[in-house]
Order: structure tokens, then C-alpha cells, then sequence
């Protein structure tokens, strides 16, 4: 390696610095707030907890290099999750995983940590009605009811419109209430 | 079919009741609400199983994910800086073998005249010494054009390769 390599590598590494969206000491603090909500919600939504691992990487590493600076935590964290859905709907597209998912299902974690052999049941009841889902309202579902996000977020996290947003989570609501055997009451 | 939607007005409060753990505060609407119910339901069951995912979550450490995210970035700026420079040696390269088509045609077109010229100077030979003049001119250019032929297909591979090689 030449000395002018060196001083490019130099030069580039500096600017990768520059690049990011945040500091180091900023980003820590985000990450630990948002790391395992954003990785649960890639877990669920790819039904494949390993490729979660990749997809978290690659969501962090889009948001430091992303040019919009959201101006707080909440569109952060809004933010971040757009980015985490872009990347699902590249995957689905890419690796067809709606149809092995079909197959799959919607992976529950695993019940052995802790939870009571009720929890553990209702658990896997959950996955299999939300393997029964379509890929947006599994992710709909998700974005509304797990991770709390108002119509707005959703809306700009999956791409849809804000006014359609409460008509799609009925929707998708009845299915699953219905799947998980509630559709009766 | 696609269901009707219906609404309750108290939708939000029943999310919210979930959400804190209060399911306590809201649990005679519903008794009587089967919007509210079904919300309790689905609500219910996806806050636990994301509560759950969090606890079993093994995410990588921030300080990991940070590296990563530098290496990566510097590998593409170094990317980013070099190919403008790659894409000039390539043209450079390209220019190059240009070249040493244009002067071997150059020389292949001057080799024909000067094969029609030993011809004319056959049937003038009371010009030969002239002609024995030219010939050792065509020697003594040729051999040199022919080494610089030569060296640029030579070269000009191993240039290219230089240049359009990953680093």
C-alpha cells in the first residue's frame, strides 16, 4: 500500500465519521432504547430471527448514513423503523419469503425463558394465527399494538396513507381476532 | 367479504389500559364491548409477545454495531475515491492500445509503399543506389516503431489489469 493510499483511506475515514447522522456517545444512548423493540419487530416481521441479526445491522448502519436528521427521539425512532420495514418488504421481494413464511409461521420466541405453560400456549396460538396474515397486516398489527405507534407512524412506516390506516388495522384486527379463535365474541 | 367496520369511541383508552397494565380500569366496557374486547384480545396477546422478544432479544453491543458501521462507511468512501481514479486508467489504458492500432496500421500501410517502391526500383536500377538508401532508412525507423509496437501490447494488458483489478 502506498503513502497516497494511505492518506485516502485517511481522508476516507474521517469523512465515514463525518457521514453519520449522530455521534458516537448519541448513537449508544438510541441504540439502547430502540435496539431490541427494532429487533423484535424484524424478528416478527421476517419470521427468521438470524436474518433479524443482519437486517439490524443494516437498520442502524441506513440511519447513521441517512441524510434526513430527524429533529427528535420520536421521529428517530419513527425514522428508524421505516427503515426497518423498507428493508423487510426488500427481503420479501427478494428472498419470496412470504410463501416460506406461510409455511413457517410467525416464529414465537422461545417459550422456555420463563414464561408459564399458559403464556407459552397463547404464544404459539399467537404465531400461528399471525402466520395466517398477510405480510402488511402482520407488520400493521405489529407497528399498531406492539410497539404502541400512532396511524401517522404506521402510515409513514409501510408507505400507506394516514386516512387508510384505521380501516387496514380493523381489517387486519378482525383476521387475527378471528385466527386466534376470538372472531366469535 | 371485507367486515363493516364498526367503532367504539373508547377504543383508545382501551389500547392505552393494555398498554400501562390497567386492564383492571376498563374491564366493565368490556364486558360489554365486543369492539373493546377484541382490541383487549389482539392488544393483549401482541404487547406480551413483544415484551417477550425484547427479553429474549441478543442484539449485538452499540459499540459493535458503531464499528461496523465505520468500517463499512470508510470502505465505501476509499470505493468512492478510487473510482474516478480507476475509470481514468482504464481510459488511459484504452487511449493506449489506440494508439498501437493507429501505428500499426501506420507502418503496416508504409510497409505496402515501400514493398511498391522496391518494385519500381527493380525496373529503374540505374536508380539503385537511391533505393539502396531508403531501404537502410526503413531499417533503421522500422526496428524502433517495431520495439514500441511491441512493449505497448505488452503493456497495455498488465496496464489494464492494474486498473480495472479490485484492490
Amino acid at each position: 500500500m502506498t503513502l497516497s493510499s494511505l492518506e485516502r483511506l485517511g481522508a476516507a475515514a474521517a469523512e465515514a465519521d463525518e457521514a453519520f447522522q449522530m455521534d458516537e456517545d448519541t448513537f449508544r444512548v438510541f441504540y439502547e432504547r430502540t435496539s431490541r423493540p427494532v429487533w423484535a419487530y424484524l424478528s416478527r416481521a421476517t419470521g427468521d430471527p438470524r436474518q433479524a441479526d443482519d437486517l439490524l445491522q443494516e437498520t442502524y448502519y441506513r440511519f447513521l448514513r441517512a441524510t434526513a436528521t430527524p429533529a427528535d427521539e420520536a421521529h428517530r425512532r419513527n425514522y428508524l423503523f421505516r427503515i426497518a420495514t423498507n428493508l423487510v418488504h426488500d427481503t420479501r421481494r427478494h428472498a419470496r419469503l412470504e410463501a416460506v413464511q406461510l409455511q413457517d409461521g410467525f416464529e414465537p420466541a422461545d417459550p422456555r425463558h420463563g414464561d408459564t405453560a399458559a403464556g407459552a400456549a397463547r404464544r404459539v396460538d399467537l404465531a400461528r394465527a399471525m402466520a395466517r396474515l398477510k405480510p402488511r397486516e402482520r407488520d400493521l398489527l405489529w407497528l399498531a399494538y406492539a410497539q404502541g405507534s400512532s396511524h401517522k407512524e404506521i402510515a409513514d412506516a409501510l408507505g400507506l396513507k394516514t386516512a387508510s390506516i384505521k380501516l387496514l388495522l380493523f381489517r387486519a384486527r378482525r383476521r387475527l381476532a378471528t385466527f386466534m379463535g376470538g372472531g366469535a365474541r | 367479504m371485507k367486515p363493516t367496520m364498526v367503532e367504539c369511541p373508547r377504543e383508545s383508552e382501551v389500547f392505552e389500559a393494555v398498554a400501562f397494565d390497567r386492564v383492571h380500569d376498563v374491564r366493565d366496557h368490556l364486558a360489554e364491548c365486543a369492539i373493546c374486547a377484541e382490541i383487549a384480545d389482539v392488544a393483549g396477546a401482541l404487547r406480551a409477545e413483544h415484551a417477550a422478544a425484547c427479553r429474549e432479544a441478543h442484539v449485538p453491543s452499540a459499540g459493535a454495531v458503531w464499528w461496523r458501521a465505520t468500517v463499512r462507511a470508510r470502505a465505501e468512501a476509499a470505493q468512492t475515491v478510487s473510482k474516478p481514479i480507476t475509470i481514468l486508467q482504464g481510459v488511459a489504458g484504452a487511449c493506449g492500445v489506440g494508439l498501437a492500432v493507429a501505428v500499426a496500421s501506420l507502418v503496416w500501410r508504409s510497409l505496402h509503399f515501400f514493398d511498391s517502391a522496391a518494385g519500381f526500383v527493380a525496373r529503374l536500377e540505374e536508380r539503385r543506389d537511391e533505393i539502396a538508401t531508403a531501404s537502410a532508412l526503413i531499417v533503421q525507423h522500422g526496428v524502433p516503431i517495431v520495439l514500441a509496437l511491441a512493449a505497448c501490447f505488452v503493456l497495455a494488458p498488465v496496464a489494464l489489469y492494474f486498473a480495472l483489478a479490485d484492490e
